[in-house]
């Protein structure tokens, strides 16, 4: 009865329909990426291994620059049990501005027992009169842990660049054995009042969210979560909250930069509770 | 008295202040708010709500009650579990996950409690009999959203369907008008125009929300998110997390 929203079936006229398949497997103390399929402009760096062959880090580039309108990608990635994986991507992703068609982004991510993702793509620019629906579906199996952030800016506010027209909108759902665990279904129409209302953005151009789920959280970390969100120069707000497994922060403010080093904060104190390891953040990140 | 007649005197019951529901003790991220001077005035009050009414949280919970009213109306558990699992999901907060749990929790047993033994063997009837008992297997127990009992309550009662939206949006508006008297503070008569002014607001948001497809349950939900986060650890309340 429950319908998860469905990618366009009829192919785009214009534009890419980038595609990407990677599989994970964990075999005697090492993840390894067993299948990695893509078609352009998605591409896979080669696999590397910055803290040991456990944990897999993983870099997705999309080569075209940015996406217009009518472009898909199409995103599939399944962690076999046990694997523990890092994906991240080689730059911020772009969305122009569209004459007609959305551009979609469909990610499917499945996590078997035991297994990990940590999904870490930089921040998508969203410009001004861009049309974009992105939509992210994790299916976690039972001990199964999935850990996301998505950072977006609105407009290229540097130049004084405002999101006055197009439209945003961004899902997120985690499952687990039938059961959603965290869903998230954010819209932004270009121009709308929630530009500047108290409700949505606050005039802010920047909005990110940093989840973990499929773990469960104690009140003391909470409260540890939320000392060290208070230190961060966020160049914005920030808070935390408890999921029903796992937590959540959102933020909102003017750097995609602060939010990013936020995020890295509060991670660096969920590591050592879900993988007994410290935070590994790609070189690329810097 | 006719049918729609005991069915209008059902909604009073079911949107009255007086619902032992416990909603006067709950803010939604106002208390913060006028803490941090986000909501200072009468006005800003007013934005606030009409823009939670837009595209706000309060659009989807709405919309949910009213998935919820026609899956009770159909006999159809299994819709009504999922769609209540739906909502806990999506949530801001905690807090405001357990605020959705505790009233919905104090409305389920209320009725619960009232259905008379002889009330018949309609699918609505059965449903209410079934989730509330508090031995049955598949009983909704303690994490039962608010709008999922509303929803069924109104469909026992045989409340349209328009009406009963129209009833929980003006409910909830109400309440958290309540809240702005108290914490910015106002006087009772700017409380009531503020009432009299959302009419319109709480009128086009229940045309929208009646046409909603599932794919369009969407929201713009930041401020009330940080604001409720905020909440969670303010240091003096006057409300509860």
């Amino acid at each position: 009865m429950i319908v998860a929203p469905q990618p366009e079936t009829q192919p785009s006229p214009s534009g890419w329909h980038g595609r990407l398949h990677q599989e994970f497997e964990y075999r005697q103390g090492t993840t390894s990426m067993s299948h990695c399929q893509t078609c352009a402009p998605l591409k896979v760096q080669r696999p590397f291994y910055p803290e040991g062959e456990a944990v897999c880090h993983s870099v997705i580039l999309h080569t075209a620059g940015g996406m217009v309108g009518g472009d898909r990608l199409s995103l599939d990635l399944r962690l076999h049990p046990g694997a523990q994986a890092l994906i991240t991507t080689s730059s911020a992703g772009k969305i122009y501005r569209s004459q007609g068609s959305t551009v979609q982004q469909t990610t499917q991510i499945q996590v078997a027992a035991g297994a990990c993702l940590e999904w870490f793509p930089q921040e998508t620019i969203v410009f001004n009169g861009a049309k974009y629906d992105q939509t992210l579906r994790v299916e976690l199996a039972a001990g199964a842990r999935w850990l996301g952030w998505e950072i977006s800016r609105f407009g290229r506010s540097a130049r004084g660049e405002q999101f006055l027209q197009g439209n945003w909108r961004s899902t997120t759902e985690v499952w687990q054995q039938g059961i959603p665990l965290w869903i998230d279904r954010q819209q932004l129409p270009g121009g709308s009042d929630l530009l500047h209302s108290p409700n949505g953005l606050a005039n802010c151009p920047v909005v990110g969210s940093f989840a973990l789920v499929g773990q469960s959280i104690t009140a003391d970390v909470v409260t540890q979560l939320r000392d060290c969100c208070a230190a961060i120069a966020w160049e914005g707000t920030a808070g935390v909250t408890r999921l029903m497994s796992g937590v959540l922060c959102r933020y909102r403010g003017y750097s995609t930069r602060a939010a990013r080093h936020g995020f890295q904060a509060l991670w660096a104190i969920l590591r050592p509770l879900y993988l007994g390891r410290s935070a590994c953040p790609p070189r690329i990140w810097i | 008295m006719i049918d729609s007649e005991l069915s209008l005197l059902s909604l009073l019951q079911l949107t009255s202040p007086g619902l032992p529901v416990g909603a006067y003790s709950y803010s939604e991220g106002l208390e913060s708010l006028v803490a941090n001077g986000v909501v200072t005035d009468g006005a800003g009050l007013k934005a606030w709500l009409t823009q939670e009414l837009q595209g706000g949280a309060a659009r989807l919970d709405a919309a949910v009650m009213v998935r919820a009213y026609r899956s009770s109306l159909q006999g159809d558990l299994t819709g009504l579990q999922a769609w209540n699992h739906w909502l806990s999901a999506a949530r801001e907060t905690e807090e405001l996950r357990h605020q959705s749990w505790q009233m919905g929790y104090s409305l389920l047993r209320l009725l619960w409690q009232m259905i008379p033994a002889d009330s018949g063997t309609g699918k609505t009837t059965e449903l209410l009999r079934h989730l509330g008992n508090p031995i049955a297997p598949d009983a909704l127990h303690q994490d039962v959203n608010f709008a999922i009992v509303f929803g069924l309550a109104a469909a026992y009662w045989q409340i349209d369907e328009g009406l009963a939206l129209l009833g929980y949006l003006h409910s909830w508006a109400t309440n958290l008008v309540g809240a702005g008297v108290k914490l910015i503070p106002l006087g009772q008569t700017v409380g009531q125009q503020i009432i009299q002014d959302l009419q319109i607001p709480i009128y086009h948001a229940r045309q929208t929300i009646l046409e909603l497809t599932d794919s369009d349950l969407v929201s713009c939900t930041w401020g009330l998110s940080l604001a409720s986060m905020t909440h969670e650890t303010q240091y003096s309340r006057l409300f509860r997390s």
